[in-house]
């Protein structure tokens, strides 16, 4: 499965559940871009007697059945990425040459990715015949009820400051694309709303959590504060 | 010695009167020169009156210059003398008899000699450079130096100075504050609170709480004084007044929050205009008011914060306050109504006030129907018409308070058609006719002898075109034509003859990029990726700065298992740093005229679009790149249009040639490519890039065989090939691939089908074919 969705919007927390209902251990590999093929199918290394082999997780996930979760898997490089193609379509088998043998995919084994397209670069996009081996899951912002009952649940606040919470990060959402990458995530609004918990007043929980990471550009930070200040 | 005996031995001057009606001994020249130097004092007297100046230069001189020696330094005085030669010869009488006045206002306000000495330097270069302004800026100097520093006065004479041009007349304009230039440049030099300061911040608020996203713009200069005042909001273009006398700094700012939250609150919940039909005046100005509460209410109601902005922005005093024939005034009435539908503390003893105030509460329900502010305004403003007995409503000098609301011309229906539709047309003929005037930095010597621009100024009307009188084209270069049925060159068959085409307003480009906001902030984020050129890794290296680990375990393996291990066990970084020139090419045949599926617009204006999108892109990548156009009319006249060179910088004027192109004439295409790989080969990048936009098969007048022209262009692609130019070709709304890829070859081409997409895709496809 591919699960889409811009950042913070509980793609992993999603994941984490669906291995705890169906009783599967979960795997999770964070790609990036330094992150080769034997990263994640594993290598040979050198002890005392000499080579012995240890399986990456992805093989380790293809072995014993688990759910391997690669991560913004558009931060590898694609020459890496080719390597679940095998996995990916009726073959399920992963080949380990250097080890010269071939792993059929254990019943278990399943393999999700997480994919932001939004902001990515063109030159760092996956590929289309990647693309096409996944069914994918939108994920994007809750509608506004639920997603104060998320953050006042996760935050540990009352509702009516989740929904305001909300409301602003509705706000910062209005500027998708006309300053900034992404409006303010779920997970942004649970961490102001921890530091509202903690005794930090609501205009400078926002101004850390929310305003300063999200845009550097001044016109934007006093424009977005400015929104803020009115919601509350 | 004694200073009578002084002026007998300087002597009497020529002209008498005025020199020897000096007084060595008077006070005020005791204190402002010490002893030693009250000579030279009246040396620097001698010499302006033997200067021939005149006797008010000297008498003018005489009387302040002592003022300078005593707030600054003798030496300022002295120095002054000099610069009045100065000026004098650079200008004249008048200039010269200005300057000591505006040389001690200027002391006063500079209060320090070396800055002093800055400034008599300033007006000295001044008169050099704009002699016929000089007398205009010394009269101006006290209000000048009220709100400018030296630094903020010499930017904004440059301003004066770059703006005109080198034209006598335009600069006198500004100087003399004639020019509404002048005063925009004052304020903003000297850094109050101006709407250019915070429009990029008003944007976005709006934008964040509203989703809305007008054009925002300053009046209009045919606006009238009372309209400049306040912010206004119709025909689906936000004014926002230049500045906001009387407030400042952090006021000002909040002030303008607080102006573009009501306009946002309008645009939200205001419902179809009001029709005026026979309402008094009073009545419309009442009507507005309740709009402008309600409005705020259910603003307020999503947005409790916003009550923060406006609230302390009702000034209105209770009537106690006020004497009473104030508080009767209907400016005054109203100011206070409308505070007290906002402030719940505040008080009116009038009972008119406060019946409207427990009506307007008391239909709270009823706040989402804008039809309700009518009603009961038509209502109270009747009863307020009747009340006062012979006391007018001056309606057209009234000004709605507080300060941040709108003038509410948005909100009625004046029934008028011959008002202007659009009145950022009506501005724009007012900017192309500047544009017009501005010298073009990169002057092409063909493009001399314009006629007069002809203006049709009906406000009315759509904007006429400013229209140069074309000259008839150069013709630069002969190149020679491929005929596939003999397997040969024709040489010099074809002339391309490089025109200038018209120039357009400006504002459409303007347009496309706000149109385009989304797109082109993603490429500006995408654009900062690929700039820095990223770094590679090159693995499998015999030499390299780490060691790359596969690699060596690889080698060990083998060492172990008995084989010669690969010695390549190093990785470098490396840097692949971008070195590529691009020239676009836009056909601009008479197909491109034909509308686009989907769209309003037509396949020039779509290519247009996709140009601006991707100069932008490109200038900010730094590559060199350079536009052109071409049509032809036969094969003796393929015209060429250099829009931009690679030298040129992408200014407004590159973009108002963009925006003049015009669809017409035949596509052959061959020529054009020969003439643009010309151009492009004298870069000196590694990569050199043409990019073709076409829309249609080559075809022209002359030629009959459709198959010629097409063998023509390929072959022209490949011998770019042999110098070493990339030829890439983009096809719009073509009726099939397939001459597109004979031109190209199927990997440098590409059939762009939604061709309403192009503004979008181009920059895209170019990054991801220089990446």
């Amino acid at each position: 499965m591919m699960l889409k969705g811009p950042t913070g919007c509980g793609k992993t927390r999603f994941i984490e559940h669906m291995a705890h209902q169906l009783k599967k251990p979960l795997i999770t590999v964070s790609c990036h871009e330094d992150m080769t093929a034997s990263d994640l199918v594993g290598r040979y290394l050198l002890d005392a007697d000499g080579t012995v082999w240890h399986d990456g997780p992805l093989t380790l996930a293809v072995r014993f059945g688990a759910i391997c979760y690669l991560d913004e898997i558009v931060e590898a490089r694609q020459d890496t990425t080719v390597v679940i193609h095998s996995l990916t379509d009726d073959r399920r088998m992963l080949a380990l040459e250097k080890k010269n043998e071939v792993i059929q995919a254990h019943i278990d084994f399943q393999i999700v990715i997480s994919y932001n397209p939004g902001y990515q670069s063109v030159l760092k996009d996956l590929k289309e015949s990647t693309k096409q081996r996944f069914a994918a899951l939108d994920f994007s912002y809750p509608e506004p009820r639920i997603e104060a009952d998320i953050v006042a649940h996760e935050a540990n606040i009352d509702q009516s400051l989740a929904t305001t919470l909300v409301t602003i990060a509705e706000r910062s959402r209005n500027l998708k694309g006309h300053g900034l990458d992404e409006g303010a995530s779920t997970r942004m609004l649970i961490y102001a709303g921890k530091l509202v918990s903690q005794g930090v007043s609501l205009t400078e929980a926002c101004k850390v959590a929310l305003v300063l990471p999200i845009t550097d550009d001044p016109d934007l930070r006093d424009s977005l504060s400015t929104a803020i200040a009115a919601c509350a | 010695m004694s200073i009578t005996r002084l002026t007998d031995r300087l002597g009497h001057s020529k002209s008498g009167t005025v020199l020897s009606k000096i007084r060595l001994d008077s006070p005020e020249i005791r204190s402002a020169f010490p002893d030693n130097l009250v000579a030279r004092w009246f040396h620097c007297c001698r010499r302006l009156d033997s200067a021939g100046y005149g006797n008010v230069v000297l008498s003018a001189y005489v009387r302040y210059a002592p003022k300078i020696a005593e707030s600054l330094d003798a030496r300022a005085a002295f120095d002054l003398t000099d610069s009045i030669s100065e000026v004098a010869a650079k200008t004249g009488r008048v200039e010269a008899e200005g300057l000591p006045y505006a040389a001690y206002v200027a002391a006063e306000r500079i209060n320090d000699y070396r800055g002093f000495r800055v400034w008599l330097s300033l007006i000295e270069r001044f008169a050099a450079v704009a002699p016929e302004s000089t007398a205009a800026l010394l009269e101006r100097m006290e209000h000048l130096l009220k709100n400018l520093t030296i630094g903020g006065l010499e930017s904004w004479i440059l301003a004066g100075i770059r703006s005109s041009g080198g034209d006598g007349e335009q600069r006198l304009r500004f100087f003399s504050f004639e020019d509404p230039e002048s005063s925009r440049w004052l304020l903003y030099e000297s850094g109050s609170v101006t709407f250019s300061s915070m429009a990029k911040r008003l944007g976005p608020f709006l934008r964040a709480l509203w989703r809305a996203a007008p054009p925002m713009r300053e009046p209009p200069l045919t606006a009238t004084e009372q309209a400049k005042r306040r912010s206004s909001f119709d025909h689906g273009v936000i004014r926002m007044p230049t500045s906001f006398p009387g407030f400042h700094g952090a006021h000002a700012e909040d002030l303008y929050r607080a102006c573009i939250a009501h306009i946002g609150a309008h645009i939200y919940y205001s419902g179809p205009r009001f029709p005026v039909r026979k309402l008094k005046p009073i009545q419309i100005a009442v009507i507005s008011l309740l709009e402008d509460a309600r409005v705020e209410s259910l603003a307020m109601r999503e947005f409790p914060g916003l009550k923060r902005l406006w609230l302390p922005l009702h000034a209105a005093q209770t009537p106690s306050s006020l004497s009473p024939n104030n508080a009767l005034m209907a400016p005054n009435m109203l100011a206070r109504l409308a505070r007290a539908l906002i402030d719940p503390d505040f008080e009116d003893f009038d009972g008119w006030v406060m019946k409207a105030k427990t009506e307007f509460f008391d239909q709270e329900n009823n706040w989402s129907n804008s039809e309700m502010s009518r009603e009961l305004g038509g209502l109270l403003g009747n009863e307020l018409g009747q009340m006062r007995v012979g006391w007018q409503f001056d309606m057209r000098n009234y000004v709605v308070e507080p300060p941040y609301r709108d003038d509410n011309m948005g909100i009625w229906d004046f029934g008028d058609d011959d008002l202007p539709q659009d009145s950022l047309e009506a501005e724009q003929l007012f900017d192309s006719i500047r544009i017009e005037q501005q010298p073009d930095d990169m002057d092409d010597p063909a493009e001399r002898e314009k006629e007069e621009p002809e203006q049709d100024l009906e406000l009315g009307e759509k904007p006429v075109r400013i229209e140069v009188q074309q000259v008839e084209g150069i013709p630069v270069a002969r190149y020679p034509e491929f005929d596939y049925l003999t397997g040969k060159d024709r040489p010099e068959w074809t002339t391309i003859v490089e025109y200038s085409g018209a120039k357009g307003p400006i504002q459409s480009i303007d347009a496309i990029v706000e149109e385009h906001d989304d797109v082109l902030h993603r490429i500006t984020s995408l654009i900062s990726a690929a700039r820095v050129s990223r770094p590679k890794r090159a693995r499998r290296l015999a030499d390299g700065d780490y060691l790359d680990l596969d690699a060596c375990i690889e080698a060990r393996i083998d060492q172990r298992v008995g084989n010669t291990p690969d010695p390549r066990v190093y990785g470098k970084w490396t840097r692949q740093d971008r070195d590529l020139s691009v020239l676009l090419l836009l056909d601009i045949s008479e197909s491109t005229r034909d509308k686009v599926v989907r769209s309003k617009a037509s396949v020039l204006d779509l290519e247009i679009s996709a140009s601006v999108l991707l100069a932008h892109a490109m200038s900010q990548l730094g590559d060199p790149f350079a536009i052109a156009a071409f049509c032809s009319n036969n094969r003796d006249d393929v015209r060429y249009y250099r829009i931009k060179d690679f030298n040129q910088p992408y200014n407004e004027s590159v973009q108002s040639s963009l925006a003049g192109l015009e669809s017409g004439l035949s596509t052959r295409i061959g020529a054009a490519i020969r003439h643009s790989g010309n151009n492009l080969s004298a870069q000196q990048s590694y990569r050199k890039l043409l990019l073709i936009i076409t829309d249609g098969e080559p075809s022209d007048l002359d030629v009959d065989d459709t198959s010629y022209l097409i063998e023509d262009a390929r072959k022209a692609v490949q011998s770019l090939a042999h110098q070493g130019v990339d030829v890439f070709g983009v096809g719009l709304q073509t009726s099939g691939r397939s001459y597109l890829e004979k031109i190209f070859g199927r990997r440098n081409s590409i059939e762009i089908s939604r061709v309403d997409l192009l503004p979008k895709k181009l920059p895209m496809l170019y990054l991801r074919m220089t990446a």
